[in-house]
């Protein structure tokens, strides 16, 4: 009888949760995946021809989508390691802090809290090409870097600079929120006996402080990933995906699909082929960190 | 234990499961989806004045408005129509027209409204044209608006000359404008795409398919096109348009009350936003130049569509013939709103207004936008065209070969 | 050795100080722009200080359209969804790290597979859900989609957490005859405590500037949320940016107050937890 309850309690502990995720993202996305079979059209009680597999494979001849998805993949790799060292290095920094850490921590949160169509604004000003916008106004007039303003948004290259400083610059204070929160739990007890020992600053990093915080880090490049493959509001606040499609985000490419083009039939086989590409990543990631604790073990 | 936790988790459920769809039994409810600010005037008016009004005048119908964001509308509504839940009638913008009716959402207005052709009678033909698809109309025009070429009397009083009016004096005028400020620029538009190329292109006399919509080849590659193009980017080169065409630079509004643009082409909204912001700053406005097709600007602005699934159809006609009486469309006036009655104008309110005069004579040359449910990709293959050829990446006339080839693809 | 460490501190301040420049620049700018009244259109040169600062943005915003009500709507909703969150994502998250059954490995795959699948592609069939459903324009219909968008992510939050903690505690409380359902409050509950405010305080932000479902299942403005409220502002020609920016940052206030007062939870709890080392 204790058996039978104690087998079933875990499958009583996750129905509850289970039920939401299956009306809410099971069922819809079950919907998804007929509509991708099918040539879908957005009126209810017409017939939705069955394409079978012909959505998919329009995707290995569409350029516009792969140069869409190799925009998102560098930003994502670019931003997420951006916000990993900066956010550790900042918790680094405030966890040796004496005073002033709840006033510095609130501080570098900030930008978390800000909606990403404000931030997008404040970036396209201080990228601006003319002469009065702030990053080439201290490139030009302050540092001398360079001899004239830059056009930065005009260029594929150049307006991923911008975007991905402000992907990296709004994520600092999430990084360093469960970076900050992960210093806590290592024994102060470990740091005294190594100083005692004479390990420096950079040792005590290196042999406690990294190898304590390696599960830490797994979780949070996994979460920052799988964030950073959503990203488009940047995008298409400050550059519209131009010029011509250059800097094209995968969603905002599955959403135009969807709703611009009324396209659901091809929009979804494109979602279904985008988060498997993803799954697969963030899995390989996880397994790259020694594997999902308590999941693959044994 | 285990148990209460359940049984709490669940009667939340059930809590939240307590919501109450109401029915009023007697009178019909029709809904109206528009896209006004919620905090506007327009919107104001409409909900606080007009549809009290309406109800008054028909104690059976029941308008529910519903403000609905411009950057949302479409994915609602077509959620919406997935669902079988759409309102009865909405305010479209015109280039989606074509593309609802094309997938069975839009109810045929010549079928179905009794009156129709006293209606198509009354109301501006070009507005009315954005309704049509495959034979049939598929609503009517709400508002209508279009573009002029407004001035920063200033900047032009600096130089000493006058405003052009003839694509062939630009290049003469831009010189004058950039000898009073070598900063300053003749013209500014925020990108290549077909609102603001189209009137250069059919001012010279081009195209982008023909009448039918069957074929662009001969029409965005043809020599006149070709010459629209070529004439924008020697402006361009020149230093005459401001880098905001390639998407990058001080927008529009404030680089023209600012001093830095000498000319815009914008629309009637123009007048409050720099009026709102900046009201010290003077401008004129007058008919865009002139090219060997004409002075041809874009008809802009709104239809009012009723949904094919709608339960209600004869009270949300009822409701349409309301949006375009005439009672309506003056009120709507007063909020900037441009009526789209023949019979209002030459009416006097139109001919007091400040300033839609100009911009109705702009509206009698004026055509639309290709109707054509692809309209958006045609769109940003016309925009694709403009950046490659401003890059150099391309010839005019190779860009404008190519692009031909795409939107055939994309109308066939 | 202590006037070692007062400079040392004093760099690091200075240094913290040097960033964190950075990190209000948006602010600086946003309220600058928020005191400037009707602002449609953007500045050049952009002004810092505003030549006639006024309020009247900010009193436009919480006196027009009911903004107190929108206000009310999207606590109610962040308030309830969060709760549910932490409830339904701990319990998930304790059955995935502490117990091997058939179909674990699937579960937490869907988990992953849920967050990598990009939202817009689902509001269709999820709208018509939500019609079938009766939940168009009602706040349960979006406390319930809240939920499971933002569940997932907290289930892998508290679990890759979870399964860091020894077990020592729990199977001593077993040996002494506790049930699985006691574990899990008196024991899990109290330990998680800084997963569950990182947890709450990512999915309170989630769901406090949730727009796109928000404005597709809402019509009534009595059911709007600040989001939707905000994007009201903005028009096709016309954007009062001024007002956009006030109302935004009153929105930011309550995110913040949460998580001032949810950090140190954060510190506490995890050195209550730190039974290892």
């Amino acid at each position: 009888m204790t058996k039978l309850k104690d087998k079933l309690f875990p499958y009583l502990f996750i129905l509850p949760g289970f039920l939401f995720l299956f009306i809410w993202l099971i069922l819809p996305m079950l919907s998804a995946l007929n509509i991708s079979l099918r040539n879908w059209n957005i009126m209810p009680n017409t017939p939705k021809p069955w394409a079978g597999l012909s959505n998919y494979s329009q995707i290995l001849g569409d350029s516009l989508f792969w140069l869409s998805l190799k925009n998102t993949f560098v930003y994502a790799l670019v931003t997420v390691i951006g916000q990993m060292i900066l956010g550790l290095l900042v918790a680094l920094m405030i966890d040796n802090l004496v005073f002033g850490k709840v006033f510095f921590r609130a501080l570098y949160y900030l930008p978390v809290v800000t909606s990403w169509v404000v931030v997008s604004l404040l970036f396209k000003f201080l990228f601006n090409s003319s002469p009065s916008g702030f990053i080439n106004y201290l490139l030009c007039n302050v540092f001398h870097i360079i001899d004239k303003p830059v056009s930065w948004l005009t260029e594929a290259n150049t307006a991923f600079a911008a975007i991905d400083t402000l992907g990296i610059w709004k994520g600092i204070g999430f990084a360093m929120i469960i970076f900050l929160a992960a210093l806590q739990s290592i024994s102060q007890d470990l740091y005294e006996s190594a100083e005692i020992d004479g390990a420096g600053t950079i040792a005590l990093f290196r042999y406690i402080t990294f190898p304590a915080l390696i599960p830490t880090i797994a979780t949070v490049s996994v979460m920052l990933l799988i964030g950073a493959f959503q990203t488009y509001v940047p995008v298409a606040m400050i550059t519209k995906g131009g010029p011509l499609h250059r800097t094209e985000m995968v969603v905002s490419y599955i959403y135009n699909n969807a709703f611009t083009n009324l396209n659901f039939g091809y929009s979804s086989a494109l979602s279904y082929v985008f988060a498997l590409i993803v799954f697969g990543l963030s899995r390989l990631q996880l397994r790259a960190f020694g594997g999902q604790k308590g999941l693959d073990e044994k | 234990m285990k148990q209460r936790l359940l049984f709490i988790t669940l009667s939340i459920l059930v809590l939240l499961c307590a919501c109450i769809p109401s029915f009023a039994a007697d009178t019909v409810n029709i809904t109206f989806w528009h896209g006004y600010n919620e905090d506007s005037g327009e919107a104001d008016l409409l909900v606080n004045t007009l549809i009290p009004q309406f109800e008054a005048e028909h104690p059976n119908i029941k308008v529910t408005a519903v403000s609905v964001p411009y950057d949302s509308f479409l994915t609602k509504l077509i959620a919406a129509i997935s669902a079988g839940s759409a309102p009865d009638l909405f305010r479209s913008d015109i280039i989606w027209v074509p593309q609802l009716a094309e997938q069975g959402a839009l109810l045929s207005l010549d079928e179905n409204m009794p009156d129709f052709e006293e209606y198509k009678a009354a109301v501006f033909e070009g507005p009315l044209s954005t309704n049509y698809w495959k034979g049939h109309y598929y609503g009517l025009p709400l508002d209508t608006n279009t573009k002029v070429w407004l001035s920063n009397s200033a900047m032009y009083e600096k130089a000493g000359v006058p405003v052009p009016t003839k694509m062939a004096e630009l290049e003469d005028a831009c010189k004058a404008i950039k000898a009073a400020d070598p900063n300053a620029y003749l013209f500014s538009a925020d990108g290549f795409y077909a609102w603001n190329l189209l009137p250069f292109i059919w001012s010279f006399g081009g195209g982008i398919t023909d009448e039918e919509v069957t074929t662009a080849d001969g029409y965005i590659n043809s020599p006149q096109t070709v010459a629209a193009y070529e004439f924008i980017m020697k402006l361009y080169d020149e230093g005459c348009i401001s880098p905001l065409i390639m998407g990058d630079g001080v927008d529009n509004y404030s680089g023209f009350a600012g001093g830095l643009y000498a000319d815009i082409s914008d629309g009637p909204w123009a007048y409050s936003i720099l009026n709102g912001q900046f009201p010290d700053f003077t401008f004129e406005a007058s008919l865009f130049p002139e090219g060997d097709g004409g002075s041809i600007q874009v008809i802009g602005g709104e239809d009012i569509n009723i949904i094919a699934q709608t339960q209600h159809k004869d009270e949300a006609m009822e409701f349409m013939r309301f949006l375009v009486s005439k009672d309506y469309q003056i009120s709507m006036m007063s909020v900037g709103q441009m009526p789209v009655r023949n019979d209002l104008a030459e009416s006097d309110e139109v001919k007091n207004h400040p300033y839609f005069g100009i911009f109705l004579e702009q509206i009698a040359t004026s055509k639309a936008r290709t109707a054509h449910p692809n309209w958006a990709q045609i769109d940003s293959v016309i925009t694709d065209a403009g950046q490659l050829i401003a890059r150099k990446e391309m010839s005019a006339q190779q860009a404008l070969d190519e692009a031909a080839a795409k939107i055939n693809d994309l109308i066939k | 050795m202590k006037r070692k460490r007062i400079i040392k501190q004093s760099i690091l301040t200075l240094l913290l100080l040097l960033g964190a420049l950075e990190m209000i620049l948006p602010f600086l700018y946003m309220i600058s722009t928020a005191l400037k009244g009707p602002v449609f259109v953007f500045e050049f040169p952009p002004k810092l200080i505003p030549s006639a600062p006024t309020l009247q943005n900010f009193r436009t915003a919480l006196t027009k359209n009911n903004f107190g009500h929108y206000f009310l709507n999207s606590m109610i909703i962040s308030v309830i969804t969060v709760l549910l969150i932490l409830l339904l994502g701990s319990m998930m998250a304790f059955s995935l790290a502490r117990f091997k059954f058939r179909g674990r490995n699937f579960i937490y795959g869907l988990v992953i597979f849920f967050m990598t699948m990009p939202s817009m592609s689902l509001i269709v069939p999820q709208f018509v859900m939500a019609d079938r459903l009766k939940l168009v324009d009602t706040l349960s219909g979006l406390i319930f989609m809240d939920v499971a968008m933002n569940l997932p992510f907290s289930v892998f939050l508290l679990q890759g957490f979870l399964a860091d903690i020894p077990r020592e505690i729990e199977e001593a409380a077993k040996i002494d005859g506790a049930s699985n359902t006691t574990v899990f409050l008196q024991i899990i509950l109290p330990i998680c405590k800084p997963a569950l405010a990182t947890s709450a305080i990512i999915s309170f932000l989630g769901v406090w500037d949730e727009y796109v479902w928000a404005t597709t299942i809402t019509n009534s403005p009595k059911n709007w949320t600040i989001p939707v409220a905000i994007a009201s502002f903005q028009g096709v020609h016309t954007t009062n940016w001024g007002l956009v920016f006030a109302a935004s940052l009153i929105a930011i206030i309550p995110v913040l107050i949460l998580f001032i007062s949810l950090q140190k939870y954060i510190i506490k709890g995890m050195t209550a937890g730190a039974v290892k080392g």
